[in-house]
């Protein structure tokens, strides 16, 4: 009698910590997206989805969702691109992998936010290094106002993203590829297969389910991902770069519109849970297929 | 055969280059900027003309980040050490035991990963005003212990199922408890994998930013990656070669840290990702 009931003890303190600071402050924001709020944080009077509708009347939120998407969409691909052939390199063997493997993984050790200051010192139109080192490699020959305008900061932003989300993806396929047997590859090479056939028919399928978990965790943190933005532009000029991120917080924090910021909490909340079951749904239909 | 490895050697690195020196591009830019002298940060050169190492002491001074590096100790301390003692018992419980509910706990720690500080910010914002804990530092680290506690079951889930059984199986054939087991045979082996977490959770709590930002007044009370912040934010003068200085002494422990360990993150993460 006393076993069946340990694992639930055991499993216990954690549930309930991580259950009260989720579900209470949920509980919080879904009372104050349906309620009209002052801008000291009263609850007045219950509106249903007049927060909501108000939001999408409301340009520059659309803008930023539109902006999440652009944002996301590249981060993530951008990311998974680049990450797939550093992880094939680094899982190979050759002189100086160990110094290779931690210069790609700095950028997961430096907090987001101190890279980002940096990344808006760098990027400074007169002082900055990035100009200046674009200038001694002769290819540009005036200076961009990098972060003074969207069109070049947003850009810049995604590229910053990129960079420090490869760390990650590299460490999953890596843990990936490790798990591929090396005889599959030998035997492959006996029948004839060149590498690229190798990659294709051996590699890729078996990298499979780690690609998967990358894109599903990577969208879920870049989709989240505050400082980048916050730190470089605070979603500025003008609000031309902001994010759901940002701008929930710009509502909630600057402009004392709680109601409306709760709303963006949890229409992005219901974005998250529709795009994780839609994937898991199309990931198990294929593995059945499979 | 010696040769062939130096040749793929060469073309490899010669493939990295370019993903390496976009990395390495800001570290360089901060180190740089981080030992120029206060008339030189404001012109772009790649080698200043003097290496001031006199700003580093200048920065502690005039920065208070002696204060900000005690308050992130104590909150990433703290942090790991809350995260750590609650996620294990629960980890042991996912690797050992089969149980109805499992697979939904499993599943609550995924959401609770989804719903992240900054999709909650404004309900913990309004908890932690009820509470009356705004600019409390242990109010910080109870948030960032619960916000850990999904990683941390992850990893060491993963880990603990790769301990052979038959060692603890040996030992209650011979006579002792499941707790003596657990104590005197499966935590030892642990050990390992109980370190990494922990340090992986210390650097996660180190450098979260957006819960701090929200919920700490007084600059008493900013932890690094805030103090950072507000030397840039906000101001129209900003000592760049000061930020920078900080910066680089607010990360680079954490950074050799990291180089030594992320060996075992493949590991750890890679497993518990696809099971």
């Amino acid at each position: 009698m006393s076993r069946s009931f340990t694992p639930y003890f055991l499993i216990l303190p954690s549930f309930l910590l991580a259950a009260a600071i989720v579900l209470w402050p949920l509980k919080e924001i879904v009372s104050l997206a349906t309620h009209d709020v002052n801008r000291f944080g009263m609850l007045r009077d219950f509106v249903g989805l007049a927060n909501f509708q108000s939001l999408f009347r409301d340009p520059d939120f659309l803008n930023a969702l539109w902006r999440t998407l652009i944002w996301t969409v590249g981060v993530v691909l951008g990311t998974l691109v680049i990450s797939t052939p550093i992880a094939l390199i680094l899982n190979e063997d050759f002189y100086g992998r160990g110094l290779a493997r931690i210069l790609i993984m700095l950028p997961w050790a430096v907090s987001l936010t101190m890279t980002a200051v940096i990344w808006r010192w760098a990027l400074n139109g007169e002082s900055g290094m990035l100009n200046s080192a674009l200038r001694d490699l002769g290819l540009m020959d005036q200076n961009i106002q990098w972060l003074a305008q969207a069109a070049t900061a947003f850009p810049m932003q995604i590229l910053i993203g990129v960079l420090v989300s490869i760390p990650f993806t590299v460490t999953i396929f890596l843990g990936g590829l490790s798990s591929v047997p090396d005889d599959l590859y030998d035997a492959a090479a006996i029948e004839g297969a060149g590498s690229w056939d190798q990659f294709r028919l051996i590699t890729l399928p078996l990298l499979r389910p780690f690609i998967n978990i990358a894109f599903v965790l990577n969208t879920i943190y870049v989709f989240n991902s505050f400082p980048i933005i916050w730190a470089t532009t605070q979603g500025g000029p003008a609000n031309s770069t902001d994010i759901l991120v940002t701008y929930l917080y710009k509502l909630g924090f600057r402009l004392g519109r709680l109601g409306d910021a709760a709303a963006v909490s949890l229409i992005m909340f219901a974005i998250l849970l529709v795009f994780t079951m839609v994937y898991v749904r199309l990931a198990m239909r294929e593995e059945q297929a499979a | 055969m010696r040769r062939r490895k130096l040749l793929r050697s060469l073309v490899f690195w010669v493939l990295l280059s370019p993903i390496v020196v976009a990395i390495l591009f800001p570290y360089a830019v901060m180190l740089i900027t981080a030992l120029k002298s206060p008339t030189e940060v404001h012109d772009p050169t790649w080698w200043p003309s003097e290496w001031r190492w006199r700003n580093f002491p200048e920065m502690w001074e005039t920065s208070g980040f002696a204060p900000a590096l005690l308050n992130s100790l104590y909150v990433a301390g703290l942090t790991t050490l809350g995260a750590i003692v609650i996620s294990i018992p629960a980890a042991y419980a996912l690797s050992r035991f089969r149980f109805v509910g499992r697979g939904a706990f499993s599943q609550f720690l995924l959401v609770s990963q989804m719903l992240s500080p900054i999709v909650l910010v404004i309900g913990l914002f309004r908890l932690v005003v009820g509470l009356g804990a705004i600019d409390n530092l242990s109010a910080l680290t109870v948030i960032y212990i619960a916000f850990n506690i999904a990683f941390c079951v992850w990893m060491l889930q993963s880990y603990f199922a790769t301990i052979p059984r038959d060692l603890e199986e040996a030992a209650w054939l011979e006579g002792a408890g499941r707790v003596q087991t657990l104590i005197s045979v499966f935590l030892p082996l642990a050990t390992p994998a109980m370190v990494v977490t922990a340090i992986f959770t210390f650097i996660n709590a180190w450098n979260e930013f957006v819960i701090a930002l929200t919920m700490l007044r007084r600059e008493d009370n900013y932890t690094l990656p805030l103090r950072v912040f507000s030397l840039v934010a906000g101001r129209y003068t900003v000592d760049w070669h000061y930020v920078m200085a900080a910066a680089f002494v607010a990360s680079a422990p954490v950074a050799v840290i990291f180089a030594w360990l992320q060996r075992y993150l493949v590991r750890g993460l890679a497993l518990g990702a696809v099971k």
